[in-house]
């Protein structure tokens, strides 16, 4: 088993922190294509009001288990270069960004495969729940379309 | 014996606490376990939940041990 890799960030993920993963990858130069997958929350409306944030929890413990299992799933399938999750946690406001999978590999056919299978697993099977907060404070629980 | 149950999301706005300690009868199962808590937690009922024992989704047929980490966990929202 690898180490575990630090996944959840309190809050958004900012812009900047994107394009710095980018740039630290300009020296892996086997890579021929990067995909990536970017997470925004929604201004849903949901009768009469609209989303305003949506705040996220995990059981943490399971959910990083999960990540490192999701990870070595899809090193095993593809044949990738490298791969980063980052996930939101606690209050993403509408149009921020609240999950940031990026997938590296040679050739881009693998990139695009590797990169559904990510996002679709993370998903589905990781426990995380997002409380969506209306303008008013009031709230619902949000429920992943499989 | 003792179990320790969390409670996440959705559930433990329910249950109105994030976690708890239930005694229950040696060799209680999960089906068992499940029906004592949608007795004491009326919402909890007519929800669609998974359970997970020690970190891992769980089938109703296991028989648990105070040892376990019993996590009572809503549908996934994530991303």
């Amino acid at each position: 088993m690898k180490k575990s890799k630090k996944v959840f960030i309190e809050g958004p993920i900012p812009p900047s922190f994107i394009a710095n993963s980018i740039e630290k990858h300009q020296t892996k130069t086997t890579i021929g294509a990067h995909d990536i997958f970017l997470g925004q929350v929604r201004a849903d409306k949901i009768e009469d009001k609209v989303v305003q944030a949506i705040e996220y929890s995990s059981y943490i413990e399971m959910a990083q288990d999960k990540f490192d299992e999701i990870r070595e799933t899809t090193f095993d399938k593809f044949e990738i270069t490298c791969m980063h999750i980052y996930h939101s946690l606690g209050i993403v406001k509408a149009g921020e960004i609240c999950l940031f999978v990026f997938v590296s590999s040679p050739h881009r056919k693998v990139a695009f495969r590797a990169i559904e299978f990510l996002v679709e697993k993370i998903k589905s099977e990781v426990p995380v729940f997002g409380k969506e907060i209306f303008e008013d404070q009031s709230h619902i629980w949000k429920v992943n379309q499989l | 014996m003792e179990l320790k149950i969390l409670y996440f999301g959705m559930i433990a706005e329910i249950t109105q606490k994030k976690e708890e300690i239930l005694s229950v009868q040696e060799k209680c199962s999960l089906i068992e376990l499940k029906n004592i808590l949608k007795n004491e937690y009326q919402g909890l009922g007519s929800l669609s939940f998974k359970v997970a024992i020690d970190r891992k989704i769980s089938t109703d047929s296991i028989l648990l041990d105070s040892t376990n980490e019993i996590a009572l966990l809503p549908p996934f929202s994530g991303g």
